[in-house]
């Protein structure tokens, strides 16, 4: 019975207990307590907004609250390689691994206790900035339209970026115009980076039509919202004028058409009356599930410049997904999965460095993750080509690749555009974030502390030098 | 079928080796030790002798270079043998921000104990080294003394079989010393091994019934302490209610008698039994009175977290 699951279920349990109050009775969590109080209480107050609801909001949800993640992520990294490298330089850990448990449960509990740590704190922070949304939709006197929302996003129905990376590639061996010297992979690599975020351009009297289909069919009735982010050549506010026109693909007679005449720089919302569809919805429910948008840009040519958007992120049809307190729920979810991660890292560093280093690899991690993302973003062929980038650059793409899904959980710009943070988006962040990674870096850790020897080997050789 | 050693070297050397893995020093050379069961067993050596590498590699926390080591009949890493096994070390190194009772269950929940049982056994354990009062004082804030107090507590958590103590009576005043000592030969008479090292020399001469002696990491001596200690061709004679003319009487028969000078003393009390008779009064007779858990096998009301208990 000693090695089973029960005696296992304690050794964790133990480690757990003494891993959380060795974080709750120092100063350490008091210090981050009065980090986390200031942003959450006080940026708000700093930091100026344009004066409109979607501006508050953008301050409350994305600044607040993205700063106070920075610093979780940075108490949760540096607690983890404090938590083991702490108790190994201090000698104490010998009278603890001279009892009968096995490294996984020293690993485990101190993780364990990060998490649940992790998850009060991101509690507190999410509640205090909900509390201030409210105060400030009560103070301010918010209308429901200008009040945070949650609802679904459906893009186009577009080739895949990669798809239409290779597209172009193939075109251009058939034109004879592929670029000399570099891979076919360097070119792909370029044209699929290049393709998720190209402007497409809607020139004057210029058609555009794109699909839709819903995760679900549209019942007659309930709110359907087209959003258009526009953007101009010179990033400068830009006169839109236009028609648009959408229509259930299976009864192009229900067209409901939306004139724009609008001075804006970014985002356009049409609420589109879904009571125009309700006949087609009586024939067949399934009817209501596919759209066809089209935009018409209409201007007088010689006055009014080409419009620029990218099909695949400002185009979107949005229906209605839960509550907003739900969003936010899932979006700290989504945050709470990025510090398991961190912790599991941070962690397994500890079991292999002394705390110094320890922190110092987690720090430095941290920073070329940041940099290598914005690297690997913005990187051309041409710059790829010099030998003197090349080490810089694939050591950017090797960190920006494995710690892309931790980056890409990144859930606050959803959350403050009012998109439903999707299910599958979550589950996807938790399995990797929460579970397979940090699962691989416990194998990592455990194999560290399974190998390593105890006694400061350094202070036993000196007594005999 | 255990076999009677607890404690069996063959061979073992450990050289420690720099960063580039070039060796720097061989701390112990070709040593081979044997601790019988119920023993008490002392350790001894000038500082950078091995004695610490050894008792290291003895608790799995080091790795020799070569040579075999079995600790209750299994290697020193194996989990059924250090769930037997107790250790206290030279520096406590407790938790300080834990309390004595919350020490005392961080490390029964590492020997997998069920809550009933953790709770018996730290009560009678806090009972038994006299710190029932300041049980719910952080650790941090304690004397040496009172550390050393809960050290000695954490490793007799498990009733274990083999209670291993580096410089036990370290940090301690003249009376934690001396229960400390006369807890070493109470839990052997209940057929625990001890295995100790320490530098004062009275201590081990105390309690031990063999040591060995380590120096440059080599094995110099070994064997029961008498033997050792004895002067195998001089006799000492104790009479008592003897006056000074009868001894000088005495003296020069035995002079005539042998034909060489003999040496005429006075016995004195050693300085410890000394200021215990003056300061104690008697009091270390209750200092640590075995935890009954420790005095042998009971029915355990949780058998799926039970530690094997000492026989007495």
């Amino acid at each position: 019975m000693r090695n089973g699951l029960i005696p296992f279920l304690r050794q964790t349990g133990g480690t757990l207990r003494l891993a959380a109050h060795s974080m709750l009775r120092t100063r350490t969590i008091a210090a981050v307590l009065v980090l986390l109080a200031a942003c959450v209480g006080l940026l708000p107050r700093a930091v100026q907004g344009d004066g409109t609801p979607s501006g508050d909001i953008q301050i409350l949800l994305q600044y607040t609250l993205g700063f106070a993640f920075f610093i979780l992520c940075l108490a949760t990294l540096w607690s983890a390689c404090a938590l083991l490298a702490a108790e190994i330089d201090s000698r104490r850990i010998h009278l603890t691994v001279v009892k009968p448990v096995r490294p996984i449960s020293l690993w485990l509990g101190r993780w364990l206790a990060l998490l649940v740590i992790q998850a009060a704190l991101l509690a507190v922070i999410y509640l205090g900035t909900y509390a201030q949304l409210h105060w400030r939709m009560r103070q301010d006197g918010w209308c429901p339209a200008d009040r945070p929302a949650s609802r679904r996003v459906t893009r186009p129905l577009l080739p895949s970026p990669s798809e239409e990376a290779r597209a172009i590639l193939a075109s251009m061996h058939a034109n004879g115009t592929r670029p000399q010297g570099v891979s076919d992979a360097a070119i792909l690599r370029t044209l699929e980076t290049r393709a998720r975020e190209k402007f497409d351009v809607v020139n004057p009297d210029q058609d555009v039509r794109w699909r839709f289909r819903l995760g679900r069919p549209l019942q007659p009735g309930e709110p359907l919202t087209v959003r258009l982010r526009f953007d101009s050549e010179y990033s400068t506010r830009e006169h839109v004028r236009g028609v648009c026109r959408i229509w259930p693909e299976a009864y192009p007679e229900r067209v409901v058409e939306h004139r724009l005449n609008d001075f804006t720089l970014n985002e356009i919302a049409l609420p589109v009356d879904t009571r125009a569809f309700s006949d087609a919805a009586g024939h067949d429910p399934e009817g209501l599930r596919t759209f066809v948008l089209v935009f018409r840009h209409v201007g007088e040519t010689r006055r009014v410049s080409a419009l620029m958007l990218r099909f695949r992120q400002d185009v979107a049809l949005l229906t209605a997904g839960g509550s907003f307190e739900a969003n936010l729920a899932r979006a700290a979810l989504l945050q709470w999965a990025v510090l398991a991660l961190l912790a599991a890292f941070g962690l397994t560093l500890s079991a292999c460095f002394s705390l110094p280093v320890a922190a110092f690899v987690a720090t430095l991690t941290l920073v070329l993750t940041l940099l290598g993302h914005a690297v690997v973003r913005t990187v051309s062929v041409e710059e790829e080509q010099a030998w003197r980038n090349r080490v810089g650059i694939w050591v950017s793409r090797g960190i920006s690749s494995i710690t892309s899904r931790a980056v890409q959980a990144e859930p606050l710009t959803s959350l403050t555009r009012g998109e439903r943070i999707e299910s599958d988006r979550i589950g996807e962040t938790l399995i990797w974030n929460a579970l397979l990674l940090p699962l691989g870096l416990a194998g990592m850790g455990v194999l560290m502390l399974r190998h390593r020897e105890w006694a400061d080997t350094e202070s036993c050789g000196k007594d005999h030098t | 079928m255990e076999t009677r050693q607890v404690i069996e070297t063959r061979g073992v050397r450990k050289t420690f080796r720099d960063f580039w893995r070039r060796p720097v020093v061989e701390a112990v050379k070709d040593l081979n030790l044997s601790v019988a069961r119920g023993e008490v067993f002392g350790l001894l050596g000038p500082n950078g002798s091995g004695k610490s590498t050894t008792l290291k590699m003895l608790l799995g926390l080091l790795r020799p270079t070569a040579g075999t080591i079995r600790v209750l009949d299994a290697p020193p890493q194996a989990l059924q043998a250090r769930a037997r096994i107790g250790y206290l070390p030279e520096i406590s190194h407790l938790h300080p921000f834990l309390t004595p009772r919350e020490t005392l269950r961080y490390y029964a929940s590492l020997f997998g104990l069920g809550r009933r049982e953790t709770e018996r056994r730290t009560e009678e354990l806090l009972e038994m080294v006299d710190l029932t009062q300041a049980a719910d004082r952080a650790v941090g804030r304690f004397s040496k003394g009172m550390a050393r107090r809960v050290g000695l507590a954490q490793a007799l958590m498990n009733a274990p079989e083999l209670l291993i103590l580096d410089e036990p009576t370290s940090g301690l005043d003249p009376l934690g010393a001396r229960a400390v000592k006369d807890l070493v030969r109470t839990l052997a008479g209940a057929g625990v091994t001890v295995l100790m090292t320490s530098h004062l020399l009275a201590d081990v001469e105390d309690v031990c019934d063999r040591v060995a002696i380590l120096d440059c990491g080599a094995l110099c001596a070994e064997g029961r302490t008498d033997d050792l200690l004895r002067q195998p061709d001089a006799v000492r004679f104790e009479i008592e209610g003897m006056d000074d003319a009868a001894a000088r009487e005495a003296r020069s028969a035995l002079e005539t008698r042998f034909g060489r000078p003999v040496r005429q003393s006075y016995p004195s009390l050693t300085l410890e039994r000394y200021f215990l008779q003056v300061v104690a009064d008697g009091r270390t007779s209750d200092a640590f009175r075995l935890a009954p858990f420790l005095l042998g096998p009971q029915p355990d009301p949780e058998p799926s977290g039970g530690a094997p208990c000492a026989t007495a």
